[in-house]
This record gives structure tokens, sequence and C-alpha cells, in this order.
């Protein structure tokens, strides 16, 4: 049964990668984990909606969303899944961001498989 | 002298008027402006002070951040104090910050940083004290919500950046409009009182010209008209004349020594009311004039009576006027017969003592009454003196007139020959003025020199 899960959550994954032409990464891309300089630590979410929600909402609703949310350190490496170009929108961001799905493949989060943000995401050469 | 026209009036007087207060303006303009940019630098620099404490505040914020990190991965306490030293720093800034945002009435950047206080404030409660307290408990829970406190905070910080960035781009665009606004309008002033400068300049030299030219024309009429040292037999006789330094003060004085027979000689001297070419040619009417009516009258009384009656109808106008001294010497007897209209410098110098000769009417063309006549029996070395009104009226530096007085000082003092005295007095008269004399100034002298004549 959770496999068959498994499988459903990467189809589900994999619908929106086909319009993912304008994303910065595409899928099957091995990507390194790092947020800002400041904060480097990276939010994985169980969904692009929550994900989406987490940056457009006030402090207080992004705070109701945390259960939702998976901190992993800077350096997390992952694989690209998904990709929904420019689905984040934020009054704080100058452009829409990318809604990145990707599977973690080291530290303690390994095979976890979830959303996270475009800007977050770095391609590893 | 004609009235001053209306173009005249303008270019000599509103025009500099208009000149000075429009220079006044534009000072004043000038000040306000410059007062105007100061204030706005004064508000930009506040702005880039609180750019630079906002991220300074970022800095300190990330630090207490980073502290208490060491710490929970550490338990080592030097990161506690470090943390603590942080957090007061932290405080100090966001004082600096919050006064600026009041003090420059940026209402959104004020609602944003306290949100951003707020945060800090929640994130010391609800992230930084349980982790102090207890390092090793609910670390991923703490964890998260230290990202989410984090990412606040970083959000708000960059619009506030965004909010004071945005203030001084404005202010920024403000100053540079009052600067180019500025940079026009004195560029339209020096335009202005450029034009105007030479507006004025070439009509000061076009009046000036034209001054000038009816200067030189009336001095040459005068010079036409006054008569040369005429020989008068056993007499000396002088005379010499003086321009008034003022272009429109040249002009209306007349003098004539005359032959009317062997033994009679005419002695004229006269001072007309006006000034300029006008009057420059009524001497050459009087001076002809008075010739002829003293070819047919003897008596100096009835002479000026005829020329007054002449003079009145030939001229026309009623604000015309003139002083003359009209003698008759008999240049055998020297007896001489005169008649005075009004004017009174004329002197009679008897060895050192110089005594004023009488007036004997009035002024001709004021009213037609009858002119006396008074004689005189000149004797060796006697000198009558006449002179125009710029002897007695002429004037010292400090504005002190000659007057009568004065004058008969300088004629007893002068040389004792005709021309040598005429000379002394204009010469007299120019110093005391420093070279400045206010009206014409013209000196006839006849002295008695020969023997025939009684002793004194």
């Amino acid at each position: 049964m959770r496999r068959v899960a498994a499988a459903l959550l990467l189809v589900v994954l994999a619908i929106p990668a086909a319009a993912g032409a304008d994303c910065k990464v595409h899928r099957g891309e091995a990507v390194v984990l790092y947020s800002t300089t400041d904060d480097p630590s990276v939010f994985l979410w169980d969904s692009r909606l929550r994900l989406r929600d987490y940056n457009a909402a006030s402090f207080d609703e992004a705070q109701a969303l945390l259960p939702h949310a998976v901190l992993v350190a800077p350096g997390t490496h992952a694989s690209v899944v998904s990709c929904v170009p420019k689905f984040v929108v934020s009054p704080m961001f100058s452009e829409p961001d990318d809604a990145v799905g990707v599977l973690i493949v080291s530290g303690p989060q390994h095979g976890l498989t979830r959303w996270v943000l475009g800007s977050d995401v770095r391609q590893f050469h | 002298m004609k009235n001053a026209p209306l173009s005249h009036v303008t270019a000599t007087l509103l025009l500099p008027a208009f000149l000075v207060v429009t220079l006044g303006l534009a000072v004043l303009g000038a000040f306000q402006t410059r007062a105007q940019i100061s204030e706005t630098f004064a508000r930009q620099t506040q702005i880039q002070q609180a750019q630079i404490a906002l991220e300074e505040l970022l800095r300190l914020q990330i630090d207490e951040e980073n502290s208490l990190r060491g710490y929970s991965l550490t338990h080592d306490p030097f990161y506690v104090s470090e943390y603590r030293m942080a957090a007061n720093e932290y405080d100090t800034t966001e004082d600096s910050i919050r006064q600026t945002v009041r003090e420059q009435n940026l209402a959104g950047a004020q609602q944003m940083l306290a949100n951003y206080t707020r945060f800090q404030q929640e994130w010391r409660t609800n992230v930084a004290a349980p982790l102090l307290s207890h390092p090793n408990e609910q670390l991923d829970a703490l964890d998260k919500r230290n990202k989410l406190y984090s990412d606040y905070e970083t959000r708000t910080v960059a619009a506030i950046r965004e909010a004071l960035a945005s203030t001084n781009e404005l202010l920024q665009h403000s100053t540079q409009m009052q600067l180019d606004r500025t940079s026009y309008v004195r560029a339209f002033w020096l335009l202005a009182f450029g034009l105007l400068a030479i507006f004025l300049n070439a009509y000061r030299s076009r009046l000036y010209r034209e001054l000038e030219q009816e200067r030189t024309t009336t001095e040459i009429l005068q010079r036409v008209f006054r008569s040369e040292s005429t020989p008068l037999p056993h007499c000396e006789v002088g005379s010499a004349y003086l321009s008034a330094s003022s272009h429109l003060a040249v002009g209306g004085d007349v003098f004539d020594v005359y032959r009317l027979s062997d033994h009679l000689a005419l002695i004229l001297i006269a001072d007309i009311s006006g000034k300029g070419v006008d009057a420059a040619v009524l001497t050459a009417f009087i001076k002809f004039m008075i010739r002829a009516i003293a070819l047919r009258l003897r008596d100096p009384s009835a002479i000026l009576a005829e020329f007054n009656i002449a003079f009145s109808k030939a001229v026309g106008n009623p604000y015309l006027f003139v002083s003359m001294f009209v003698g008759i010497l008999d240049t055998d007897t020297f007896r001489l017969e005169y008649a005075s209209a009004g004017h009174d410098s004329a002197y009679l110098r008897r060895s050192e003592v110089v005594r004023q000769l009488a007036v004997t009417g009035p002024l001709l063309g004021v009213m037609e009454e009858p002119y006396g006549t008074e004689a005189l029996e000149l004797r060796r070395d006697d000198m009558l003196v006449l002179a125009t009104d710029g002897l007695t009226e002429a004037r010292d530096r400090g504005g002190r007139q000659l007057n009568d007085e004065g004058a008969m000082a300088l004629i007893a003092q002068s040389g004792p020959h005709a021309q040598e005295l005429a000379d002394q007095l204009i010469a007299k008269v120019r110093k005391l003025g420093g070279n400045r004399l206010r009206d014409d100034l013209a000196i006839l002298a006849v002295r008695v020199v020969d023997g025939t004549a009684t002793d004194a």
C-alpha cells in the first residue's frame, strides 16, 4: 500500500514537470538545498500550495502552517522530481518563484519527497 | 530748460529701480532655495543614516541567532554573553531607527518596524529563552520556529530597506529638481540683468553723446557771440569765461564791449535764466539787440526799457527772464552811466576797496517797470568788474556759497590789470569748487589807465 501511495505521489509530482520548461531546474537534476546566507536552512513542505501560502501569508498564518514543514540543514542533497514555474507569489518577492518537488537523498530526511522554494535549490555540479 | 522726456525718466529712474527690485527678489529666492536644499539634504542624510543602521540591525539579529546556535551546539556560556551583548546593541540601534522613521513621518516604515520589533521580541520569548534554559529540548520545533521568525524578519527588513531607499530616491529627485530650477532661474536673471545693463549702458551712452553734442554746440555759439576784448581808448578790457561742469548748465551768459562812437562805449553783461542751445541762441539776440538800441539811445535805462518790451514780445516765454547790466562809458571823461536790471554782480574796485553797484530795476522779461540810471565818475586805476551769478553762487566743497561778500573779497585780492583780474577770479572760483562749477561764469573787467582821468 505504501509503495502504491509513493508511486501515486511521484505521478502527481511528475505531471507539472511537463509545464516546467521555464524552471531553473529540471527533473532528474541533482541539487543541494541552501537558503539565504543569513539563514541557510531550508523548509520542506508537504504541499506546494502550503509552500505558496507560507510565503504569501501573514506571520500568524505562517505559524499555523509550521506543522506541515520539515526543516533540513543547509547542504542537504536532493534530486529534482518536479517543478512548477513561477508558482510562488509573495509581496516580498520582486518576481514569482518556482515550486520545486525534490527527493531528499542525504541526511536524516533521506528518502523524503517534498516541495521547496526554487530559490532554495542550488544546482550541484 | 525743457522737461525731461518720459523715455529719459524711464531709463534713468524706473529701469534701475526695476533692476534693484528684481535683484532683491533674485537674492531672496536664492536664499529660499538654499534653505530648501539644505533641509532636503539634512533629510537625505538622516535617511541614509537610518539605512546604515538598518543593515546593522540585521547583522545584530543574525549575531543573536548565531550566538544561540553556538550555545545549543556547544553549551558554552561564552555564546550566551555574546547573545546578550548582541541583543542589547540590537535594542539601541532599533531605537535610533524608530526615531528617524518617526521624524521623517514614514508611516509605512513605522508599521513595518513595529512588526519587526514584535517578531524579534517573540523570537526571544518563544525561541531564544527556551533554548537558553533547556538547550537539549524540543530542538526540532524550536529550529522550525527560529526559521519562521528569521524568514519574516528578513522580509520585513527588506521592506523597510525598500521604503527608506524609495524615500531617499524621492528626496534625491526633489533636490535635483530644486537644483535644476535654481539653475534655470539663475540663468534667467543673469540674462535679464545682462540685457538690462546693456540697454541702460546703450541708453546712457546715447544720452551722453546727445548732451555732449549740445554742450559743444552751446559752447561754439557762446564763443561766436561773446565779444573778444574790444580795445577801448585809455582803458584795459579783460574777460574770461568758464563753462559749468554739468552738461545741462551750459548756456545763457553774455557780455559785450562795443564802441558806439569815438568816445562812447557800450559795456554789457547779462545772464539768461535758461540753459542749453536755446539760451545760447538768445545771447546773440540780446547782444545785437542791445547794440542796435544803444546806437539810437544813449541812456542805459532807456536801453533796458526798450529791450524789455522787445524781449517780451520776441521770446513770448513768461518763464524766461534776464538779468542785465548796461553801461555807457565816455572814454574822454570817464563818466560811466549804467542801469542794472536785477544784475547785482556788478562791482567797482577803487584802490583796495570794492563796492557793489546798485540794481536800478527789475529783471527783464518779468514786468514793464521803469529803470533808473546811475552815474559814476571813474578815476585812474578804477576797475569795473562785472560778473554773472556763477561768481556769487559758486560753492566750496562743503557746499557754502560765496555770496557778494566773498566775491568782493576775491576781487579785492586779485591782480591790478583787467585781464589778470578776470583770469584770477576764474581760477579762484574753479579752485574753490574743486574744479566743479554748478553754473557758467563770465567775467568782464574794465580798468581806467589813462592819465587824463582824475587820480584817486
